[in-house]
């Protein structure tokens, strides 16, 4: 500090000042005392000697007086020049007249004329006294003395100087004491301050005051060097914190840059290995539902220590062996000597050889989602400071890791919702689609009516056909029904699911040929045009089991499965299909159907994300429904699906059904035509001209009288007409989409006419109608088109037997 | 000093001057030479100091005898009446030969004694007697002490060797404004 204070002063003039002023105050009570007390005992003195003086002089002038001898007693007088003070005296005889004078010639009037009262007195500048002068009891006169005080005043004068002197001598000896004392006091005190002014100059607390050998400065010094000590301890301590901070910001932003867990946590690890120099660390993860903990992340030098410790990346800890109970709480554990720990893991520590540990939970939220463990080898080797630092670096860590689960979450989000996005403008797009498909499926349905009808009449009633004729109709008939069949399945592309399946036994080995036939373009054909190969090899179980299904369902999954392993093998290879009978379960039996390929397999990812929707590795080829499909086939069976795969290997769909209980009812047999019911008047409604007419004629063959009629309107007229006459309609035949009154509306018109009159819907929806079960009401019974004459004869005989 | 011992000092002298007052009073205004003188004789009392053997009860008084005139004797009554000499009452008491003379501590001899002056210091002989005379030669003669008048005062003659054969002790204070004289013919 290189200001001073104006106004202080040094300590060396205030001690110089003290000890003058209480020097000087001693001096001048002692000598004002004895100055007092002198003058007190000298003025005695003096009249003491005055008095023995008089007396003696008295003495000495009795005779003179008592025999009136005036010149004796002048001379008797004359002894006073022995004292050079007297400066007057007289004798005064017994009348009281003066007798005789000192000096002889005193002036008149200088003594007083008559004698005053014996005793002695100070009066202004002088001592006067009168002494009686007797002999035995008779006084024979008195004597007055008169003195001055000039002895009074010359020991006064000498006292002053002597108390100057002694003055002048004590103050330079005060000043002599004080120099020395002022040595003494100023040595320590600029110690002192020199030390000071060192520490706040240069920062350096190392330094240290020394003592001198005084008490209270000693104990000051030490005060102050204690303090010197703190502050250094502190200033250590601060450093040390400001390093922690560092580490801390530092860790904090490398795990700001960072995006994924794992790559976090190296952070971490390796600085605390690198900057807090622990000898082993790692992040355990809780798993709350199995009460266990997984290590996480180990940091690079601690797996060294690995091995002893027993903990491998994949090893589960229970949570109840590990000691971590009470860090699990949500509190950081500090054990400054694992040895004496009982639990398992602490122990495995003491084990390794590293003796104290710190367990600091990764807390989000209240819940702990892992534990940041830091040991090092010396027991008691972590600080409180080095606690609370991996208290906080743990909760920024907890609050990364959770944010980066958060991060996840919301790209996951958002990625399922671009997901769904697509998918929402895919099946936008299929959805147009299929209303184109079913509207043209409509009108192919109604086109191949006519054709479907006569064709059938023909081979029914024409006795004259040749073979060949016959042998054309019926290959014309099978057309019709494929065409129907593709037409069908052309609608079912965009069909919304139905919840529940209508399942019904199904033999997986029938359906593994139909499946070959349908795809041999693909795993035949093709690729012997590209040159490459793919050998087919079937191995199907005998005596399968039937399985609970929807046939059309598993055949398009089976296709779907086949078409992918031809995919997967652009350079050919073996396609395997296989059937078997399994024991999953001790009670139950399943059949399983699996389709294998030899080709290029599916990483992880893929494996993992293979059966979402429109998830594709065919590029524009693929439309990433395949598998989604299958799935959705698998969910609706309750079935199981597993994949097998590995990359260049290849893969293996495996589809497990439940077998199915019932017994086999073949209904096949159901399929041969009915003979024509006993003839009824019907009437048909419907807008398509050519099937009207195709219906009417084959009807009309068959026996029934028909009214036929283009539109509801008409057709109703018609119905009310025959319903007032005589000849009513025992039937109503009546196609579903139509201009102003559709189908529905006919049947509740008709049925408002005639409740008992059975109404028959003919529809190109009419398959799905059947389906999902929802017949209008009033109708009694959905045909659809193309309507086949056994089917149409087979309702007349079940509405009007 | 204390204002106590003060007063009584006070006290004492004023009385003292009351009672001495009258007489001695009287004396100043016309101071006869035989007032002077029987003053003195009295004041020789005080610087002579007697032996032991001089009294003989401390209650004997203190005798003044007187040859001579009774004037002088009336006049020294005068003087001495009320006074002591170290707890002795004084008492004067005339003589009028030498034969008459009794024992006494003081004896004054007027000029009308000079005759038998040598009878009378005869019989006085081995007596602690101071002799007292205003005789012109009388110190000479053996008389311890002479009135002498000189400048019209009157000084005093003292015979000291007398004295001493008396075994009297003369003041000094007495001695040192006094001519000493000798017996001028011893026989």
């Amino acid at each position: 500090m290189t200001h001073v204070d104006t106004s202080s002063r040094p300590i060396r003039r205030t001690l110089l000042q003290m000890i003058f002023l209480s020097c000087g105050a001693v001096l001048a009570i002692t000598t004002t005392t004895f100055l007092g007390y002198d003058l007190l005992t000298f003025r005695q003195a003096s009249i003491q000697q005055l008095q023995t003086l008089s007396e003696a002089i008295a003495s000495n002038s009795t005779a003179a007086l008592a025999f009136e001898n005036p010149d004796d007693a002048a001379v008797v007088l004359g002894a006073f020049k022995a004292d050079p003070h007297i400066v007057a005296a007289a004798l005064y005889d017994a009348q009281g007249k003066m007798f005789a004078t000192y000096p002889r010639d005193l002036a008149a009037g200088r003594a007083p004329a008559q004698p005053g009262t014996a005793g002695y007195q100070f009066t202004h500048l002088r001592l006067l006294g009168f002494q009686p002068v007797t002999t035995g009891s008779r006084q024979l006169g008195m004597l007055y003395v008169e003195s001055d005080l000039d002895a009074v005043y010359q020991r006064l004068q000498l006292y002053a100087l002597i108390a100057l002197v002694v003055a002048a001598l004590s103050f330079l000896v005060a000043w002599l004491i004080s120099r020395q004392l002022q040595h003494r006091l100023l040595v320590p005190i600029h110690a002192l301050t020199d030390t000071a002014r060192a520490v706040s100059d240069r920062n350096d607390y190392t330094v240290r005051a020394v003592r001198t050998g005084t008490r209270e400065f000693d104990l000051l010094t030490d005060t102050f060097n204690h303090m010197l000590t703190q502050i250094q301890r502190s200033e250590h301590k601060l450093h040390a914190q400001l390093a922690r901070l560092g580490l801390l910001q530092h860790i904090t932003r490398a795990i700001e840059d960072r995006q994924d867990l794992q790559s976090i946590y190296q952070v971490v690890l390796v600085s605390l290995e690198e900057n807090l120099l622990v000898d082993f660390c790692c992040i355990l993860l809780h798993e709350p539902a199995s009460r266990t903990l997984t290590v996480g992340r180990m940091g690079a030098s601690s797996r060294y220590h690995a091995d002893a410790l027993a903990l491998t990346d994949a090893l589960a800890v229970p949570v109840d062996e590990s000691g971590l109970s009470k860090c699990l709480a949500g509190e950081l554990v500090y054990e400054p000597d694992v040895g004496k720990v009982a639990l398992a893991l602490p122990r495995r520590f003491s084990a390794a050889g590293l003796h104290s540990m710190v367990m600091a939970p990764l807390i989000v939220r209240n819940e702990v989602s892992g534990v940041l463990v830091c040991a090092r080898k010396a027991a008691d080797a972590f600080s409180s400071s080095d606690c609370e630092f991996l208290r906080q670096l743990s909760e920024h860590v907890a609050l990364a890791s959770h944010q980066i689960r958060l991060y996840g979450d919301l790209h996951q989000a958002y990625e399922d919702l671009r997901q769904s996005q697509v998918a929402i403008l895919q099946q936008e797009r299929l959805r147009a689609l299929g209303q184109m498909a079913s509207g043209i499926a409509h009108d192919i349905n109604n086109a191949i009516s006519p054709v479907s009808l006569f064709t059938e009449a023909l081979l029914e009633r024409e006795a004259g056909l040749s073979d060949r004729a016959r042998g054309y109709l019926t290959t014309i008939l099978g057309a019709i029904d494929d065409v129907a069949r593709t037409v069908s399945r052309m609608r079912e592309f965009y069909r919304e699911r139905e919840p529940q399946v209508t399942l019904a036994p199904v033999q997986l080995n029938d359906l593994v040929p139909q499946v070959l036939n349908l795809t041999r373009p693909r795993w035949s054909d093709q690729p012997q045009q590209r040159g490459t190969v793919i050998e087919l090899q079937t191995a199907l179980a005998p005596d399968l089991p039937d399985v609970m299904g929807a046939d059309n369902e598993i055949r398009d999954a089976l296709t779907n499965l086949v078409f992918n392993a031809v995919d997967a093998m652009p350079t050919g290879g073996i396609l395997t299909v296989r059937t078997a009978a399994v024991s999953r379960h001790p009670d139950t039996t399943s059949v399983m159907i699996e389709v294998g390929d030899t080709g290029v397999g599916m990483d992880e990812d893929t494996r993992r994300r293979c059966l979402e929707p429109f998830y594709t590795t065919k590029g524009e080829r693929g439309t990433g429904l395949g598998l989604a499909m299958v799935y959705g086939m698998i969910q609706r069976h309750s079935a199981e699906l597993e994949i097998e795969s590995t990359v260049g290997k290849g893969t293996t769909m495996r589809l497990i059904f439940a077998a199915s209980s019932a017994s086999i009812t073949d209904s096949a047999g159901t399929a041969r035509t009915p003979l024509p019911a006993r003839p009824l008047r019907i009437l048909l409604v419907d807008d398509d001209p050519m099937l009207i007419k195709s219906l009417q004629e084959t009807l009309q063959d068959d026996g029934h009288i028909i009214t036929a009629t283009s539109n509801g309107l008409a057709g109703l007229e018609a119905f009310r007409t025959a319903l007032q006459g005589d000849a009513p309609i025992d039937l109503v035949v009546t196609d579903l989409g139509m201009p102003h009154m559709d189908g529905r509306k006919v049947a509740a018109a008709i049925k408002a006419l005639s409740r008992s009159t059975p109404v028959i819907l003919l529809t190109g929806w009419g398959q799905r109608l059947i389906a999902e079960n929802d017949a209008p009401a009033h109708v009694d019974k959905v045909i659809s088109k193309p309507p086949r004459l056994s089917e149409l004869r087979a309702a007349f005989a079940e509405l009007k037997p | 000093m204390a204002p106590v011992n003060r007063i009584s000092r006070f006290l004492l002298s004023c009385l003292l001057a009351g009672l001495l007052a009258p007489g001695i009073h009287a004396a100043g205004v016309a101071a006869t030479e035989n007032q002077v003188k029987a003053v003195f004789v009295y004041n020789f009392s005080h610087f002579v100091d007697w032996p032991a053997g001089a009294f003989a009860t401390p209650t004997e008084p203190f005798v003044i005898g007187v040859i001579g005139s009774d004037a002088f004797a009336a006049q020294l009554e005068e003087v001495v009446r009320g006074e002591r000499v170290n707890n002795h009452t004084l008492l004067v008491q005339r003589f009028h030969d030498a034969d008459a003379i009794r024992p006494c501590h003081i004896l004054f001899i007027d000029q009308s004694g000079g005759a038998q002056l040598e009878r009378i210091l005869a019989q006085l002989k081995g007596r602690s007697t101071l002799t007292v005379s205003d005789l012109d030669g009388a110190s000479q003669r053996g008389v311890m002490m002479q009135f002498a008048r000189a400048d019209n005062r009157i000084r005093l003659r003292i015979n000291v060797e007398s004295a001493r054969e008396a075994g009297l002790t003369i003041s000094s204070n007495l001695l040192r404004p006094a001519e000493i004289v000798r017996t001028s013919s011893r026989e």
